[in-house]
């Protein structure tokens, strides 16, 4: 692994792009999980009645907040970095200068998260409107940093599919065939304690679902001793993916 | 002068195709030195090596005393690259294009607005800062591909074919920056097929063919050495080969039949235009020899593919 500083480098060049692009992105990374949010909230929420003493769409918005931002990440490193690496080149002019192939991707990993960070503060911001609000500011603080290792999680993921892309239409199977069935298996809509055990634990394996665990407690402050299982899982899990896609791509882009 | 960067055995392999052969080479501080070469001879790859960005399968590469690897980030620092292919950044202005450059270097923002200014001045494209690269001209983005390739002031340019697709306006002024650096003490590595690109710029080349060296030397030397001072091209059917090289026998150094074309080669042009005219011929004509004639001498004339 050859990272240094330069990683922010790639952010900035990322940042000065973003410029352009910054409205339709804010509309984009919001209206599905605003979709969402007033469905299921406002329309299933009324027939479901209280959920654990409280409206459903509490129950709704700690989950629907890590799967915006899952879905953020995950996009910017599947279709940004493949336009920039495939299309537009920008990989190989960057490792001809000082920047090395790892700072590029890990440059492009952190521009995830600050994308994911961005839809999941938007989100949040929606949902305080709507009357849903973290219990304290120390977990509002709380739930970006969560935000952080989300995006982490989920662009290094993207990057591992990426890598192994011949083209657009290959991150269909991810997308459609991974990331949107996961939001069911992941405890983002309803608990999981009424499926049956094979697919608890497989709902457990599931990136996605210790970190709507982690979203949903410290969304209410109330923490249990298994989170920090969870977080263990989260960090074990994006690490590995880290060190996965930034190897992949480091095969994919110097030959 | 000193040998900046030396090659021996240099092989790169992708998978079971070997693209570079295991050629040695040395390449002196200052000059400019050119691969020649049809498509896919290993040039390209030679000089992505150089520069860092592919690995060497075998072989050395030393450049100003590196090791040359794709992590050497210190080559890399020094090095500026004007690649083959465009690859601007196309959210990004003209200015932004090298405002980021720049960070990559770890140039710092007054510094780099400094160095920005100067460039866009030499390579003429201060009207268009603010443009976008899909509003510039392929001459304008070659033109910036050559400021950006400046940013970090290199002690080593490495142009990739640097006039590909150019109008002999753009091609010129792209000849006169490069040779204007050559003076300035930078070194000029340069792959090309155009071989009036090579005889204008480099004082030393290769000749490159499937992976190999197939010849080095200085351009006017290579000519005279493998092909004389002047051609003829005569345009006549094959059965007047015999008379033909019967007539001229004495005045030339060699002939070549090609498709519908015989060729004599001379050493002294005199005689020879000489016989020519004595010969009258409806379709002769007689010209300097070119890097041109060698290339094809050695590569051969019939088509690459």
């Amino acid at each position: 692994m050859n990272l240094s500083y330069r990683i922010y480098y790639v952010f900035f060049r990322n940042l000065m792009s973003y410029k352009r692009f910054i409205v339709p992105t804010f509309i984009a990374s919001l209206v599905q999980p605003l979709f969402y949010l007033i469905t299921f909230g406002i329309g299933m929420g009324s027939y479901v009645g209280l959920f654990g003493g409280k409206p459903y769409l509490n129950f709704l918005v700690p989950g629907v907040l890590v799967s915006a931002v899952s879905l953020s990440s995950s996009f910017e490193c599947l279709y940004g970095t493949f336009v920039k690496m495939v299309h537009e080149k920008l990989y190989d002019s960057l490792i001809a200068t000082p920047v090395s192939a790892e700072d590029a991707v890990a440059g492009d990993i952190a521009w995830a998260v600050f994308r994911g960070i961005v839809s999941g503060t938007l989100m949040m911001t929606v949902a305080m409107f709507m009357g849903v609000f973290p219990v304290s500011l120390v977990s509002v603080l709380l739930l970006i940093l969560l935000m952080v290792f989300v995006g982490i999680l989920f662009g290094s993921l993207a990057m591992i599919v990426t890598s192994i892309a011949p083209n657009f239409d290959f991150f269909s199977y991810y997308t459609e065939l991974i990331l949107t069935p996961m939001l069911f298996f992941s405890g983002v809509f309803f608990p999981l304690d009424k499926f049956p055990p094979w697919m608890k634990t497989f709902a457990k394996f599931l990136p996605l679902t210790p970190a709507v665990a982690i979203s949903r407690a410290v969304f209410s402050g109330v923490y249990s001793r298994g989170l920090i299982f969870d977080f263990l899982f989260i960090f074990m899990l994006e690490a590995a993916a880290f060190y996965t896609g930034v190897k992949l791509m480091k095969k994919r882009l110097i030959k | 002068m000193q040998t900046i960067i030396v090659a021996e055995g240099l092989t790169k392999k992708y998978g079971k195709f070997t693209a570079v052969d295991r050629i040695s080479f040395g390449i002196r501080e200052g000059e400019c030195f050119g691969f020649l070469g049809p498509n896919g001879a290993g040039k390209t790859s030679t000089v992505r090596m150089i520069h860092c960005v592919s690995p060497v399968s075998s072989g050395t590469l030393v450049v100003n005393g590196m090791a040359a690897h794709i992590d050497n980030r210190l080559i890399k620092k020094t090095t500026g690259v004007i690649p083959q292919e465009i690859n601007l950044d196309n959210d990004l202005t003209v200015h932004e294009n090298l405002m980021v450059f720049a960070r990559f270097f770890d140039i710092p923002g007054g510094e780099a607005k400094v160095r920005i200014a100067e460039l866009l001045k030499f390579v003429e494209l201060e009207a268009k800062q603010n443009s976008k690269i899909d509003q510039l001209s392929t001459g304008m983005k070659r033109r910036l591909l050559i400021a950006r390739a400046l940013i970090n002031r290199p002690k080593l340019i490495i142009a990739d074919e640097p006039t590909t697709g150019l109008d002999p306006q753009a091609r010129h002024l792209i000849w006169q920056r490069l040779r204007q650096l050559k003076n300035e003490g930078v070194t000029l590595i340069l792959t090309t097929q155009y071989m009036e690109e090579a005889q204008q710029l480099c004082d030393r080349i290769v000749i490159m063919y499937q992976g190999k060296i197939l010849k080095e030397g200085i351009p006017s030397r290579l000519i005279e050495d493998e092909i004389g001072r002047e051609v003829a091209e005569i345009r006549i059917s094959s059965d007047q080969d015999e008379r033909l090289i019967a007539e001229l026998s004495g005045t030339t150094c060699g002939h070549e039949r090609v498709g519908d074309t015989l060729f004599f080669y001379s050493r002294d042009g005199q005689n020879m235009r000489h016989k020519l005219n004595e010969l009258d011929l409806p379709n002769a004509m007689h010209r300097p020899a070119s890097l041109e004639d060698v290339f094809l001498k050695l590569t051969g004339r019939s088509l690459i593919e």
